[in-house]
């Protein structure tokens, strides 16, 4: 339905929608392998969301040229655009978290929480995905924009709760302190930008209504 | 999706020894509706004081909360099921017994709680994901 509403070329708009499912799906694998690598302090596995961060780059690069290259219609381009980037963005909050993850010796007591965090992330990308999917079928996407809302809350919960053991944890070393500060703060956006991008998409549906 | 996948993980705390009016101090302070009464022996000993205990058992009834006891008025036992139990079923369980939070333990060990909130949160989620039923 969308992609009738919307389109010349039909071939050329499926292309990028498939390849925006793509993109999220990749990130969803980032945190999910993220979240187990934190999990089982898995150092290999935290290496695997660089790879993955560095495929998803090459799909956005596709994306932002075919949209640009003319699939759909103009005044949206910039829309669609804008939604790819927050996506990115999330990619590489992720994966900055997972540089400082591997350059740290990350203390148990926050283990966790951290992990819980890094789950709700996983499941909120899942939820984005759905949301893209849903917006694509033209479907209403209220009852998956407030999912994502209500993952967002349940993150900032944990946010507080994680920051509050964090400080009472004994730093040695300045820049030990602040990779783990910075590690903090990058997990906990994650969830901020997810719901921006699912918030942008809202935007993007009620553009083609 | 399970009740582990949406539980609350923090759980706050009184020892069953301390006065209402701590308990009370805490719930203010945390901003909670309930706290988990910490009594000796097993988390399985364990009770909750909510407040609407406090309201009813305590303080309607004029008494003074900084001479009454939490473990007089805490409710026990609580109700307690596997954090792996499946999200619908902890809603059925809540509406059969009537209780407005479920511990979630491991073995003999409490390791969160659902809380209605929660449970609501869990199944809006359901329904976005297209698998609630209808």
């Amino acid at each position: 339905m969308f992609l009738k509403k919307l389109i010349g070329h039909e071939d050329r708009e499926k292309e990028v929608v498939q390849d925006m499912d793509d993109h999220i799906r990749l990130l969803q694998d980032g945190c999910r392998a993220f979240h187990e690598a934190l999990e089982h302090n898995d150092h290999n596995r935290m290496r695997r969301v660089k790879e993955l961060e560095r495929e998803a780059d090459t799909i956005r690069r596709d994306i932002v040229s075919h949209i640009y290259e003319g699939a759909f219609l103009p005044y949206l381009r910039p829309e669609l655009s804008k939604f790819v980037e927050l996506v990115d963005q999330v990619f590489d909050l992720l994966e900055y978290a997972a540089v400082c993850y591997l350059g740290i010796r990350f203390p148990d007591s926050l283990r966790s929480e951290a992990s819980r965090v890094a789950f709700l992330n996983e499941e909120m990308c899942g939820m984005l995905r759905i949301t893209l999917q849903a917006m694509t079928a033209g479907e209403d996407l209220r009852e998956k924009r407030l999912a994502i809302r209500i993952y967002e809350k349940r993150v900032d919960d944990l946010k507080f709760d994680l920051m509050k053991d964090a400080r009472a944890i004994p730093i040695e070393d300045f820049w030990e302190g602040n990779m783990l500060a910075d590690f903090l703060s990058r997990l906990c956006s994650v969830s901020d930008l997810i719901e921006d991008a699912s918030d942008h998409l809202g935007v993007i549906s009620s553009i083609i209504k | 999706m399970k009740v582990y996948e949406f539980m609350t993980t923090r759980l706050e705390s009184v020892d069953s020894g301390k006065s209402v009016y701590d308990a009370v101090e805490k719930m203010v302070d945390r901003r909670i509706r309930s706290l988990l009464v910490r009594f000796p022996g097993s988390d399985l000993e364990d009770g909750v004081i909510t407040a609407r205990d406090v309201v009813y058992k305590v303080l309607a009834q004029g008494k003074d909360p900084q001479k009454v006891k939490v473990s007089e008025i805490a409710s026990r036992p609580i109700s307690c099921v596997s954090k792996d139990l499946p999200l619908r079923d902890a809603a059925e369980l809540m509406e059969r017994d009537g209780v407005a939070r479920l511990f979630a333990c491991d073995g003999s060990r409490i390791v969160g709680v659902l809380s209605m909130m929660d449970a609501m949160a869990a199944m809006l989620i359901l329904r976005a994901r297209g698998e609630h039923v209808s």
